[in-house]
């Protein structure tokens, strides 16, 4: 057979690997890795092709947009692809030594590769019927990683983003159904070459406010905290590193295609940003448990990054979604890398009460430190990813003038730094506890994908030029001008 | 002014809603599933009015007939649990929290305003609608089918069919992995009509399905209809013990969920190269392909349709529930 489009093996390779992981139970774990490494190479060839021809398309089965369906890389989905199948890769490493369970080590593979069909889908989608089916199959997917654990709080924290995940599927396809009566079409291309009208700005809204769910922007955040909280470890990685990118994403591209009409709802988007930190903050201060720290976390930084997309108003928004961009790549090397070790914390320890870590006599080291460095980029200090991004965004916010995008990411930075510390402090203490320390219990291969997966989100800091000049290839917003 | 057909199309609609309206407001659930199978099949009957005929088949089989069944299966399953199963009335099986009326109406009057926001903004818009109509007819003559809606679902957009086939093997099996070894409900006691019943319709039901499947080239039909009809059959076997799945037809059960993904997404993939893209069917060969794709995915949407029905992967019993093995 002939070389084939590595578009299409991005999407294949993974849909074939979750077959073959289904029917061959036993062997899942071997079949799903290699698939993860198969997608890998795919999105690395893809990658070669878009820096030398700047976007790849294919239009399958021959058919032209409008009416058939057009695949589509440059470097923004390239981006996404590569950090998708990275972050993946490490967490599949992870999950073959954290997935203890035989149940879950047999369902984790074919779902965990459905769910990176639909995101590999999604990143190369162009056509917005095409995305709502790629967000159903991410959703149904997602909904069985949540409940992977089994308990009764994973089970209905489950429940409750699966109504969440299919109530904002279907407002999104209700937008979708308002833009076709309208338009006719239903690709990227398509739209920009529409009129505006009412209609159009009602699609917008409710395609808008379903994506808001899906990434769960405050105050629309409630089914998340409860649902990546209660997950087993390496699926909570892929929720809060991956899954929540998706939507977030569509809504990058989105507004592109289908401009936001008025200034005042690029500021009400920062607002509920604003909202996502303060609040997201405020509860992360408060949260009893490790894990659910960590999801809060991830409420706080979506916000961060619709604060990001909104810092320079609707004129900044073709430098701005840059900002958003490196926010979201950040936040999914570090967010997966944190999650990661704090199920090894939990493993090792048998709990995760903050209040309580102190007091153990075993302190898994590794995990600690591992969690320490992802929360490095979380916070924001350089020479991290995450410091890159907060830095454009404040940078782009003081360049235009509104300061106050620059305060409320400054009062969640030290949010960030006052939450963080509380779990610090428990790594650290040694004087509440009684007796002699436990022996070390040694290393583990689920130490190893947490830890790369920090030194990563770090040091891909130093490399911030070639990613911003990257993810500008192929102008995907150059279609405003 | 008002001919027969405006005002059946008005009764249609009143009902539709009243139905909606009844089914939400009803206290008893069983009364509330029942009211839920008559808005679907009057919704299916309001399709046909809108032309729309291969809605009307997808409405009436997927989501009046498999739903319905998945309903009063998990009602029965919850007078199981909370043991009333012999009471007639179902109300009050799942503790509800009173909301505040105040919340209901607050959350009524905002809903209210969306949709009528909604509905200016569509009203008020221009209607310029043209849609793929004139592109499909144009393409018709390439893509090996004489339906348009075939033409579409299963090669100018098989991308988008493709996947929709995905979410329903994501559904299985996220639902087999959920199973948490819960012990059964037993099978309602089914009476003497019942055999005859079976053997009367279980043929009808295969020759219905099948020809859905086949006639979906050429007029309304195809595999997602016809699938949702075979796996009525599937429902039937569960439902009489006819069938009992056992932990080792496991195996075969994978291999049938995943069939129809499989082939159409092999399919797809080995019709590219030598200049073709994937999803480029050769002409010549565009009608066998479609024919042959959606025959596998139709296995698959019955046996899935089903399994979805059974509700769980057939692991070895803990409990001595397997007593009516035959």
């Amino acid at each position: 057979m002939m070389m084939v489009d590595p578009l299409i093996l991005t999407l294949f390779l993974p849909l074939f690997g979750a077959i073959a992981a289904f029917v061959l139970p036993r062997a899942a774990a071997w079949v799903g890795l290699l698939a993860v490494l198969g997608t890998g190479v795919a999105v690395a060839a893809l990658a070669r092709a878009v820096l030398a021809e700047g976007e790849v398309v294919t239009q399958l089965g021959g058919w032209a947009p409008p009416l058939g369906i057009a695949l589509r890389a440059d470097g923004l989905s390239v981006a996404m692809l590569a950090m998708t199948a990275g972050v993946g890769l490490l967490v599949s490493i992870g999950a073959l030594d954290a997935l203890r369970d035989l149940r879950e080590r047999q369902y984790f593979w074919p779902l965990w590769l459905l769910l990176l069909t639909g995101m590999n889908g999604v990143y190369l989608g162009t056509d917005i019927f095409n995305l709502y089916v790629m967000i159903e199959v991410i959703a149904l997917a997602a909904v069985g990683l949540t409940v992977l654990s089994g308990t009764k709080q994973a089970v209905r924290a489950g429940l409750e983003y699966m109504y969440a995940s299919i109530l904002g599927a279907l407002l999104f396809l209700m937008g979708v159904g308002f833009v076709y009566l309208q338009a006719g079409r239903l690709d990227f291309a398509g739209l920009i070459a529409v009129e505006p009208s009412g209609a159009m700005s009602a699609a917008l809204a409710l395609m808008v406010v379903g994506l808001l769910l899906k990434t769960a922007l405050f105050p629309l955040h409630f089914w998340l905290p409860a649902a990546h909280a209660n997950a087993t470890a390496p699926a909570s990685a892929l929720l809060s590193g991956l899954v929540v990118k998706a939507a977030l994403y569509i809504f990058l591209r989105l507004t592109t295609y289908m401009p936001l009409p008025d200034e005042i709802l690029v500021t009400l988007i920062g607002t509920l940003g604003a909202g996502a930190v303060l609040w997201g903050g405020v509860q992360a201060l408060r949260a009893e448990r490790l894990k659910l720290l960590v999801a809060w976390s991830t409420v706080v930084q979506i916000g961060l990054i619709f604060i990001a997309f909104a810092r320079a108003g609707q004129v900044g928004l073709s430098e701005s979604w840059k900002a958003a961009a490196l926010l979201i790549l950040a936040h999914g090397v570090a967010k997966s890398a944190m999650f990661l070790a704090a199920g090894r914390i939990k493993d090792e320890i048998g709990h995760d009460r903050i209040a309580d870590l102190d007091k153990s006599d075993t302190r898994p080291t590794l995990a600690q430190f591992t969690f320490a460095l992802a929360a490095i980029s979380i916070i924001g200090l350089p020479p991290s990813l995450g410091f890159i991004g907060k830095w454009t965004l404040m940078e782009g916010a003081m360049a235009a003038g509104y300061w106050h995008w620059v305060a409320v990411t400054m009062i969640g930075t030290l949010m960030s730094v006052a939450y963080f510390s509380r779990v610090f402090a428990g790594f650290l203490r040694f004087d509440r506890m009684r007796g002699e320390l436990a022996e070390h219990k040694g290393w583990a291969l689920a130490d190893a994908a947490p830890l790369t997966l920090a030194i990563a989100a770090i040091s891909l800091g130093l490399m911030a030029a070639p990613i911003l000049s990257f993810i500008e290839l192929g102008y995907p917003f150059g279609a405003q001008q | 002014m008002t001919d027969a057909a405006t005002l059946f199309d008005l009764l249609l609609a009143g009902s539709v809603i009243a139905l909606a309206i009844a089914s939400l407001t009803v206290r008893d659930m069983f009364a509330a599933i029942v009211l839920f199978v008559i808005f679907g099949l009057l919704s299916a009957l309001a399709w046909v009015r809108l032309s729309a005929p291969d809605v009307a088949l997808a409405e009436a089989a997927i989501g009046t007939g498999v739903t319905g069944a998945l309903l009063l299966k998990t009602l029965h399953h919850l007078r199981y649990v909370t043991g009333k199963l012999g009471e007639g009335q179902a109300r009050d099986l799942t503790p509800i929290a009173t909301v505040p009326a105040g919340v209901i109406w607050a959350n009524a009057a905002f809903c209210g305003m969306i949709t009528l926001g909604l509905a200016l903004a569509f009203l008020g818009a221009p209607q310029a609608g043209p849609g793929f109509d004139s592109l499909v007819a144009e393409a018709m003559p390439a893509s090996g089918v004489d339906h348009p809606v075939t033409a579409v679902l299963l090669n100018f957009r098989a991308y988008d069919t493709l996947m929709e086939v995905v979410v329903l093997l994501a559904a299985v099996i996220a639902v087999w992995q959920i199973e948490r070894g819960l012990s059964d409900a037993p099978a309602p006691a089914l009476g003497e009509v019942w055999q005859g019943f079976a053997r009367l319709t279980l043929p009808a039901i295969v020759v219905v399905g099948t020809y859905l499947l086949w006639k979906g080239s050429e007029a309304p039909g195809g595999a997602f209809q016809g699938g949702a009809v075979l796996a009525a059959v599937g429902l039937l076997l569960l439902l009489s013990r006819i069938y009992v799945p056992r932990p080792a037809h496991r195996g075969l059960a994978r291999w049938a969920f995943v069939l129809g993904t499989g082939a159409f997404a092999g399919v797809a993939l080995l019709v590219s190269g030598g200049g073709r893209v994937a999803f480029e069917y050769p002409a010549q060969h565009a009608y066998s392909l479609i024919l042959l794709i959606e025959g596998l995915v139709t296995i698959s949407i019955a046996v899935t349709l089903a399994a979805l029905f059974h509700g769980r992967e057939p692991v070895a019993a803990p409990a001595p529930e397997g007593r009516n093995d035959t």
